[in-house]
Order: C-alpha cells, then structure tokens, then sequence
C-alpha cells in the first residue's frame, strides 16, 4: 500500500468543446493494491477523472490538461493511450459496444493480438483470463448468446493480462439486472484480491457496491473532489444527500429512526456491524403510526388473459394473466429474458397473442390497429435517442397527432398541453439536440402523452441517470399519474424504483408470471427473489437482523418515506 | 452452433472449415484466376465437380443455399440465352470458323454446334465460379477472412472492417426494429395492406435517423474500446482465429503452387501468345 499508482497533482481538465473545465484542482494519489470507489452524480466529472487514468482523455477526446497525473511513473499528457493501456484496464459501461470479437475468445485475444503476440503464446492467456472470471466454457459462443454480465466478464478477462496492475471499472452496474450486479460486484473483488490488482470503480450506486468493502471512497461534485476518505466516515455524514447520492436504504431507515451514526460503527457493512446500540430506536420507529397508503384506483382497463406468445415454437409468455386498473402504478420486473419487454410490445399490439385475450376497457384489442392502440397505450423507449426524429421539439411532440391527420387548432391544443404537463412548454422551439438527457426523455414522454393515453409503458426510465435525475423523472411521473390520472407500467430491474414509486409489482420469469402482489411483499418473498434475479435489499437483512417481520418492516418503510416526500421529515425528538 | 443464414461466426467442423484463413483466402483467389483464365472445359469440368463435392463437404444449410442456386442457375440460363439473341455466331469465332447448323429460327437466328458448346462452357463457368465462391463463404469466418486478408498483405486496418461489419450488423438490426416498433405505436403506418408504397418508403426514412444518432453513439464507444485494447499500436498484428498450419494446410500449400505456375504457363501461352481466339473442341 506504499507505492502509488496514480497521483494527480493540481490537476485539471478541460474539453476542446466546452468552454468551462471539467475538473478542477484535483489532488488524488491511489496506492497500489487499493480499491477506491469513484463516487458522483452524473456531471460531477467521475469518469471525466477515470478516463483521465486510461488515456482515452486527451487521446481519444481532446482536451487541455493543467498540473500533473502520473499513472505507474507516466506522466499522462506525454504519454500515449496505448502506453497507458499496458498498465490500465478499462471496462466500459456499454458491455455491448465493447464487444469487438466475433466469439468470446477473440474478444479476449483482442489486445493480445494488437502486441502481434503469437498465437501459441496467446491461448494459454486466454484460457486463464477465462477461467478467473468464469467464462472458460463459453470460448466459443457469439456475443448474441450472451447476458449482459457475460459480455462485462468477457470485456473484464479482456483487460486482465500480464502487465495491468490497474483495472477501472466505469459504471460497472448500469447494464446489470440486481444478481447480475451482485455478482459483478462480487467478482471484481474477487480479483482484486486473488490477482492483487488495484481496482478504480466509477459508480453513483452506492449500496449495490458496498456489497462488497471498499478501501476508500472519493466523492465528487462539479469536477471537485469533496470527500476522500473511508465508507464509513462518509456514510455517517449528511454528504450523501446533499450531493445527490442514494444512501444504502437501511443507512437511511436509520436515520429516519434517529439513530446518531458514527464513523466508527462499521456501517458499511449491514452484515457485520453491531446494531445493539440502534435496536430500541429502530424498533420504536415500527410504532410509530402511519396513515395507510392507499392508492386511489378506478375501473379495469386493461385485462390480460391466458395469453401465450411465441416467437418461433418456445413460448416466450406462457399463460399469462393480469389486469391494470385505471391511475395504477405496476412494474414488470424480471431478469432480461423474462419476457417482461415482449408482454409489453404485446400489450401494445405489435405482436399479438397465440392464444388467450388482451382487452382495453372490455374490449378485445384484436380488431384495433396497433395505431388505434397507440391512442390508448403509449410506449416510451428506453434510449430516448432511439425515439426522436425531429430536430425541433415542437415537431416531435405533434408528430404523432399529425400522422393522424388532426386538424392544426387540435394538434396545438393538444401539443401545448402535453408540452405544459411535462415541463417543455417554454422550450418548445429549440432544437432537441440542445437539452440534457433527462429532458430528451421528456420529450419523448411528451411525445406520447400528445395522444392523452389511458397507460403509458416506459422501458427503464432512469436507466443511465444518476439519482437526483432519477428522482426527478420519477417525482414527474407520479405527479402525471397524481394529477391527470395516467396509469403507468413500468419496466425495470430496479428495485428501489419498484419500491419507492410503484404499487405493484408483476414479477417475471422464464416466461411465467411468478408473482404479482404488492412490491414489499414480493421483496419478502425468497422463493421468488431467486426465481426472477431479484436481490434481496437491505432493509430485508436489517428486519431479520432486528427480529422484525420483513415485510411489515418494508412496508412501514415505505409508508414513512411516502410521508417525507409529501410533507418532510418531522423534526427529530 | 451458430449457422445464421449464410455466415458462420464460429468455424464448422468439416475439413474445408479447419484450415487456416490464409489456406482459404489464397486458395480461393487462385481457383478464380483459374476460372477466368480459360474455357477450357477440360480444366473447368474438374473443378466444377471438385466445388460440388465441397460444397457438399461443408454439410450447408440447405434450405437457404437452395434458393441461391435456383437463383443463380436460372441467372446464368437467361444470361447465355440473351448471349445466343445477340450473337449466334459467337461459337464459330471460338471453335476455329466451322459453323455447323443445328436449326435455323429466322435467317439470322440459328443455332450451331459451335455455339452450343460455346454457351455451355460458359454456363458451367460461371456455375463454377459461383459454386466455388459459395464454398468459399460457407467456409470462411469473417474473422478468418480479415487474417487471411491481412496475410496476403492488405493492411490490417481494412481487414478489420470486415470482422467488425459483422460483428455489428446484427446491433443494427435489432436498433431499427425497436425504432420501428416505437414509431409504430405513435402511429406510423408500416402495414402494406394501408398504405402505399411510396409512402412507407418515406417512413422508413424517418427510422433512419434515430438509427444514425444511435449508431453514432456506438462507433464511439466501439473506438474507444478498441484504443483502450491497443488497436492500432503497432504495424503489426497477429489473429486469435488463425490457428497454426495442419497437414491439409501445407498439402493446400504445395498444390497452390502447383496451380500457380500452371496458371502462369496457361496464361503466357494461351492467352498471350496465342493468335487467335480459341477454346478445346473435341468435334471439329
């Protein structure tokens, strides 16, 4: 832990594009052997730091660097990409993208095979790479048969030879349904460890990575770093929420019961810490009395029933049925393959039932078009990117009512109003390529809302956000399922979505419709956590801990929290 | 494991499949000069059947490659028919200026012995050459084809576009469904029994241009990938897919050879140094 492996000193970055620097005044050394988490809301510059380490910044992105970064001895800025990526490993977050072989043993060779190494001398570093993340029985297999945490462990294998001492890890969960993230987490440990590598983790979520410890945690925020130091000390500080960052849930039910945290508890670790001193608090929380949730539902309308789809002779969706009453919030979840994403193309009509029903409000939906449909259902993507085709977005949210050929004074009532629930009304002239991320998914969601649908299905709408992104698209949603009524369906692996903004929870698997039942009592349900690559949460582990029920104690969670967002925490007593 | 159609991605396990990409790529370049070089039926004929046992050998998809043939063969038939409209005489220039008439359509058209033989040499030629570049794809991955390439010394910066095109073309695939799939549900009508075809053209361009924006995203990060692995470091490279020369390999290597000074000796003396135009023809 003595020789350093990265130091910057008085470093900054700036883009070529923009006019501002991206970091500023960042002093960091990394020890050999460490592992740090990167940790920051999306903008604060984390991996604008991580790609700072491996070259790709100014290599591949140009930009000016001020003061110094040494990686191994090299200075970066007089160094070459390619000089860095001897010692840096880097796994992207497109675990597809970066997926550059034909097979997974080609992908593994990839880099080998650009130092012109010998085929001889290549196989046998390969077939270790393979083996140490698990993957020596699928050499052979397309990267079309593969899960995304596969091709992550591919992409991992794929930087692990000889020479790297440093591996960085960017956004290593973003693609990962729950267990898959479990077990990434799990793995880079593992190597970390077993081939003592210094490990860089680029992340905004906490909890899924304190899975397993972490040496150190860097926080950053708009290109500065503002904490450096041990989980634990920053766990017990209020830094968390006022950056943005999600606290670890059984952090924050913690301090929602008042307990005084501090750094010498070993909070990191739900599993070892010493709740003794917590236990009174905690469990008197559980007295305290909560108005009961109860979401204001109307009619049925939309019923699914017995239905069968295939897409050759396996059945993709067996037997499936559910309904959806009107202003409902429900997520499908699932691990990728479930059939959670072909049930909603079903319900949107573009392919329909081999056997069984699909009826919106009573009626059976084979005799609508899926434009018809569309009137009643909208989808929103889950790459916005894939969903807009205008330039303006005014164009884009009326492009729908304009294929339906509404007249002029109908398509601007309806567009203004649209634009007006989502926000957009005052930007309705600029070009879309002008806004964030977060606001192009507005403009999709008002793409579809132009139509005034019953329902909208949205694939992963906070995938790729950090969370105070994700808070506000959710707070936005629930305000339109609030105000206007909208029922809204959910797609997403995330459990804390499902727990935090949902009132159901559909649960997938292999097909099969395993569960549907209120979300706390699905994550009290191990049978069912397994079958569908759920993860348990901390709030679970904690409740067991205590001695409580789990899914009284997750409900009661979710109540309390339901509370704080409506009116704020109740001072402390 | 994985026949999609026509390319494997992963190599088959049949004697053509096993050799190296370079045996495959230089063997193949070497039987098209072979092809073109002559109409010799005598040296095509072989051939010919040597592709069909290969094209056997390779154990296809029959189903898929059935429709090609038909396709192809019934090309080829209305190839030497127009061929025949256009020239009746062609096979008295070839086969030494004897014409012996066969049947007579119209004073002009008729049909020779010559120009028999004429056209079907050049049918089964182009068969051949056809049959022969079917082996070839069926047998080739494409990463076999970029080290074979690369072996032949195409740099291999444009060996690699063919693995990773790919490698990628399925992505896209699967980008343009979803787009469409979305654009349909905003009501975008793609069923062909509502609207026309004009139409529908000028919708499919609107998928277009979300399948830009996202393909854009992704070179980029495929380019960053491949720099962050070292592409393009050094001016060389060597390829995981290529494994090391077996038997077959080197007995392909010594008949290469074979074949290639029987080229050169074919072509300076019968197409260069030759006189006039001819081809065998056992009946004259």
């Amino acid at each position: 832990m003595s020789t350093p492996i990265v130091e910057f000193k008085n470093f900054g970055f700036k883009y070529k594009s923009q006019s501002a620097p991206t970091l500023h005044d960042i002093n960091l050394t990394i020890f050999k052997g460490e592992k740090v988490l990167i940790l920051g809301p999306s903008g604060s510059g984390k991996s604008t730091l991580a790609n700072c380490i491996n070259g790709l910044n100014p290599f591949s992105y140009d930009g000016v660097i001020t003061g110094s970064c040494k990686v191994a001895g090299m200075e970066t800025k007089d160094a070459s990409i390619f000089a860095l990526s001897k010692v840096v490993g880097t796994v992207l977050q497109d675990s597809d993208a970066q997926f550059v072989g034909l097979s997974v043993g080609e992908d593994i060779a990839f880099a080998l095979e650009n130092q012109s190494m010998p085929r001889k001398e290549m196989l046998p570093k390969v077939e270790w790479a393979a083996s140490v993340v698990g993957m020596s029985d699928f050499l052979m297999h397309v990267p079309y048969e593969l899960s995304g945490g596969q091709k992550q462990k591919v992409a991992l294998a794929g930087v692990l030879h000889g020479d790297v001492d440093l591996l960085i890890f960017d956004e290593p969960l973003a693609a990962l349904d729950p267990r898959m993230g479990m077990t990434a987490v799990e793995l880079i440990d593992r190597i970390h460890k077993e081939q003592n590598k210094t490990v860089v983790i680029v992340e905004h979520r906490l909890e899924d990575v304190l899975h397993r410890s972490v040496d150190r945690i860097v926080l950053m925020n708009e290109g500065r770093i503002v904490y450096d130091g041990v989980p634990d000390e920053l766990l017990a500080s209020d830094l968390l929420t006022r950056y943005g960052i999600r606290e670890p849930l059984y952090i924050k039910a913690m301090k929602y019961a008042g307990c005084k945290l501090t750094p010498d508890q070993n909070l990191s670790d739900i599993q070892g810490m010493d709740l003794s001193p917590f236990e009174d608090k905690l469990k008197q929380q559980q007295l305290v009395k909560l108005e009961k949730y109860v979401p204001r539902v109307g009619e049925e309308i939309l019923k699914v029933q017995n239905v069968t789809f295939a897409y050759g002779k396996d059945p993709v969706l067996k037997n499936i049925s559910f309904s959806v009453r009107k202003g409902e919030k429900v997520a499908f979840v699932g691990k990728n393959g479930a059939g959670k994403s072909t049930m909603a193309k079903l319900i949107c009509g573009i392919i329909r039932p081999r056997e069984g029903q699909v009826l919106i409000n009573g009626t059976d939906y084979m005799k609508y078009s899926i434009k018809e449909i569309g009137e009643k259902i909208g989808y929103v993507m889950q790459n916005p990117n894939q969903m807009l085709v205008k330039d303006i977005i005014k164009d884009e949210v009326e492009l729908a009512m304009l294929l339906r050929g509404k007249s002029r004074e109908e398509i601007d009532e309806a567009v203004k109003k649209a634009l007006k629930m989502c926000g957009l009304y005052p930007m309705r002239n600029w070009p879309v390529t002008a806004v964030s991320y977060g606001q192009k998914k507005r403009v999709t969601i008002a793409s579809i809302l132009v139509l005034q649908p019953d329902i909208i299905i949205l694939d992963e709408p906070t995938a790729g956000q950090d969370y105070r992104h994700y808070t506000e698209i959710m707070e936005f949603l629930d305000e339109l399922n609030r105000e206007y009524g909208i029922t809204i369906i959910f797609i997403t692996h995330d459990m804390h979505l499902a727990i935090q903004y949902t009132d159901r929870a559909i649960v997938f698997s292999e097909g099969e419709l395993v569960a549907d039942d209120s979300v706390f009592r699905v994550l009290s349900n191990d049978e069912v956590i397994k079958r569908a690559n759920l993860k348990q949460t901390s709030l679970y582990t904690l409740a067991t801990r205590l001695g409580l029920d789990p899914e009284a104690y997750i409900e009661h969670f979710i109540n309390y929290e339901r509370m704080v967002r409506a009116h704020g925490q109740p001072a402390a007593d | 494991m994985d026949n999609r159609l026509l390319i494997n991605l992963i190599p088959g396990d049949t004697f053509l499949h096993k050799l190296t990409g370079k045996t495959k790529v230089r063997t193949f370049l070497i039987l098209l000069v072979y092809i073109i070089m002559s109409f010799d039926l005598r040296l095509i004929l072989p051939l010919f059947i040597l592709s069909i046992i290969g094209l056997v050998s390779v154990k296809p998809n029959w189903k898929v490659i059935r429709y090609f043939i038909i396709i192809i063969g019934a090309m080829n038939v209305l190839n030497i028919v127009l061929f025949w409209l256009a020239d009746p005489a062609i096979g008295s220039m070839w086969c030494g200026g004897t014409t012996t008439v066969l049947f007579r359509v119209t004073e002009r058209l008729y049909l020779s012995a010559e120009t028999l033989w004429y056209l079907c040499v050049r049918f089964i030629k182009m068969m051949t050459s056809f049959m022969v570049s079917l082996v070839f794809i069926l047998s080739i991955t494409p990463s076999e084809l970029a080290a074979g390439l690369y072996s032949i010394k195409v740099p291999y910066k444009i060996c690699t576009i063919f693995s990773l095109a790919f490698r990628y073309i399925p992505d896209i695939g699967r980008d343009f469904q979803n787009i469409k799939v979305s654009l349909q549900t905003r009501g975008v009508e793609l069923d062909p029994r509502k609207t026309s075809l004009g139409k529908r053209l000028k919708q499919n361009i609107l998928i277009l241009v979300p399948l830009i924006t996202s393909s854009f995203d992704r070179v980029g990060n495929i380019s960053n990938a491949m720099d962050l692995r070292g592409y393009g470091r050094g001016k060389t490279r060597t390829y995981y897919s290529e494994h090391e020369e077996l038997k077959a390999d080197k007995v392909f290597k010594v008949l290469q050879i074979i074949l290639i000074l029987f080229c050169v000796y074919w072509i300076i003396t019968q197409n260069i140094m030759a006189e006039t135009l001819n081809m065998w023809y056992p009946f004259s």
